[in-house]
């Protein structure tokens, strides 16, 4: 595990000395993300100009949701979003020949070399939102809500990831370079939206098969209502089957990928 | 020590019609083509040994380096590497082998090449004394001191080959895969490749297989070589044999007017036929020679063994 966060802590130098160089890139990024956070506030904004309560949430509370799925958003764009970029051209042009024969767990290597240093601004944005929106809170809560909070936060930021590798490793059977992560796209909004407005089979779907709910909505119910011991192992259950998944499609996928001739 | 028995590999591509048509018709049927790339192959090579794979493009070389470096599960049959399967990947397995393409880059293109062999070091869990010994004979064999902190991409294509070769070997890997080590590379570096690849052989006595176009290459490093052809071997053994298999011929080389053509003769029939060809030619120039290595391979590889 210690050599593990060694390696990370080279990725982040090393990416950083490359971001650098890139300003222009840095710039896009930086506005084009702000754009979309303020979009999102401003939804649920005017929302609020027609209802007091949306889902059971106040606009302090709702405030807090769209804190935590940008700042998810935002941690996943700064970790994993490079890498995962590349991930369908790397298999389906059968470059992952370096990161196969390493020492080390290809899909770690894979996920996590490239720290997008430019989108780190973001980061700093999007916390900063998170932060002011707690700031806004009616309610109270104590460090310990706080804590867990956070764990939830990184757990749905795992999840994110889960998922979003998911809909790309098919790339190792279809031959395409998408597999299905516009899929992951379209239906990633569910996400940004609270889990009570889903009824019935959707309440299901987005809590089990597809669980974008458990990833921002779940933890701001935690935080909200309280600690509920259902809730957190519903949440943890869902997040390991994902990630035992990830790596059994991902062990099948390798027996499959052919690379390329040199 | 490498052992391969029966290895076989195949790979399913499909059929499609080239224009619109042809891509809906492949929507609705495709038709799957099976492409043996390995036909049941037997391996055996020591400890220290250096072995030449050569054979033409799509002949199986590639495959065969890469089934053996854990990137590619095959069809059937079995390999073990220094008593590991590679295609499972063991840790343990992954630390005692490099790979080195001469067409893909393992170091990171926007940093120096000290930053690359830092995250090496870490990778493969060299210790410091190990690691600074190591950094010191290649960048000294190699004679790139002092291309060690300049950016990677900013470095000619010869110096990043050494780049490459010191990242691929600051471990001390014990099973050395080297294909096409000196593609694209100028003579000088080409040469440079070569003769490091000597020294470093006759140093730490890894086991080496060298896949290259370039016979020079074979020629100076390799004393057996294995020759593939549509995925089976034709022929494995010592590179001095190969040219007995032909001792019994000469080659003629003929200059005429019109054009240059080399003609192989049994020995036996040397003078009638260099008699038939002066005869029947407006000859400026004969030259009769014992066919060369390359000359031998390339037939054996277009013809396989036993033609003449």
């Amino acid at each position: 595990m210690r050599r593990y966060i060694r390696l990370y802590l080279y990725f982040l130098r090393f990416s950083f000395s490359k971001a650098m160089e890139f300003r222009l890139d840095f710039f896009f990024r930086f506005v084009m993300d702000c754009i979309y956070y303020v979009v999102n506030i401003l939804f649920f904004k005017v929302i609020y100009l027609h209802t007091p309560v949306l889902a059971g949430w106040r606009e302090d509370e709702i405030m807090i949701f769209v804190g935590t799925y940008i700042l998810i958003d935002a941690i996943n764009m700064t970790v994993f979003s490079t890498n995962l970029w590349w991930l369908p051209w790397l298999i389906n042009k059968g470059d992952l020949d370096y990161y196969l024969i390493r020492p080390v767990r290809p899909l770690f290597f894979l996920s996590l070399r490239e720290f997008s240093a430019n989108s780190f601004m973001n980061l700093l944005i999007a916390g900063g939102f998170f932060i002011f929106s707690l700031s806004q809170y009616q309610g109270t809560y104590s460090v310990g809500d706080l804590f867990l909070f956070t764990i939830l936060i990184i757990n749905g930021s795992l999840l994110f990831y889960c998922i979003q590798t998911l809909t790309i490793l098919p790339v190792f059977w279809t031959q395409s370079t998408r597999g299905f992560v516009d899929l992951f796209y379209t239906l990633g909004l569910a996400m940004e939206r609270p889990h009570r407005i889903y009824k019935g089979i959707y309440k299901v779907l987005f809590t089990t098969l597809l669980p974008f709910a458990l990833i921002a909505s779940f933890p701001v119910k935690v935080f909200i209502d309280g600690p509920d011991l259902m809730t957190i192992l519903h949440i943890s259950a869902v997040t390991a089957a994902f990630f035992c998944l990830l790596n059994f499609v991902w062990t099948k996928g390798l027996k499959n990928y052919s690379s390329a001739s040199s | 020590m490498i052992k391969v028995t029966g290895l076989r590999k195949t790979f399913t591509s499909h059929k499609k019609e080239p224009g619109l048509m042809g891509s809906v018709k492949a929507l609705v049927k495709r038709e799957a083509v099976l492409k043996e790339a390995l036909k049941s192959v037997n391996l055996e090579i020591q400890q220290g040994e250096i072995v030449g794979l050569i054979g033409a493009n799509g002949a199986g070389k590639t495959t065969l380096v890469k089934i053996l470096a854990g990137i590619v599960h095959p069809t059937s049959g079995d390999a073990t590497v220094l008593g590991f399967r590679p295609w499972e990947r063991d840790n343990n397995y992954r630390k005692q082998m490099c790979l080195i393409m001469g067409q893909k880059n393992q170091v990171w293109w926007d940093l120096p090449a000290l930053d690359s062999f830092l995250l090496l070091k870490e990778i493969y869990q060299i210790d410091d004394a190990r690691y600074k010994y190591n950094l010191a004979f290649l960048a000294e064999t190699l004679m790139v001191q002092d291309q060690l902190k300049t950016q990677v991409r900013k470095l000619s294509l010869g110096e990043r080959m050494k780049i490459e070769l010191m990242a691929a070997l600051l471990h001390d890997p014990k099973v050395i895969f080297l294909d096409e080590p000196t593609i694209g590379l100028d003579i000088s570096a080409q040469k440079a490749v070569r003769n490091f690849m000597k020294t470093y052989q006759r140093e730490k006595r890894p086991i080496t297989i060298l896949t290259s176009h370039y016979m020079e290459d074979i020629k100076e490093l390799c004393p057996r070589i294995v020759i593939i052809k549509e995925g089976s071997f034709v022929y494995d053994g010592s590179l001095s044999d190969v040219q007995k298999m032909l001792g019994d011929e000469k080659v003629l080389s003929v200059t005429t007017e019109e054009k240059t053509f080399k003609v192989h003769v049994p020995r036996a029939e040397l003078s009638v036929k260099t008699q038939e060809i002066l005869s029947s030619n407006n000859v400026i120039d004969l030259n009769i020679q014992d066919p060369s290595i390359e000359d031998i391979i390339e037939s054996i590889m277009r013809f396989g063994v036993g033609h003449s």
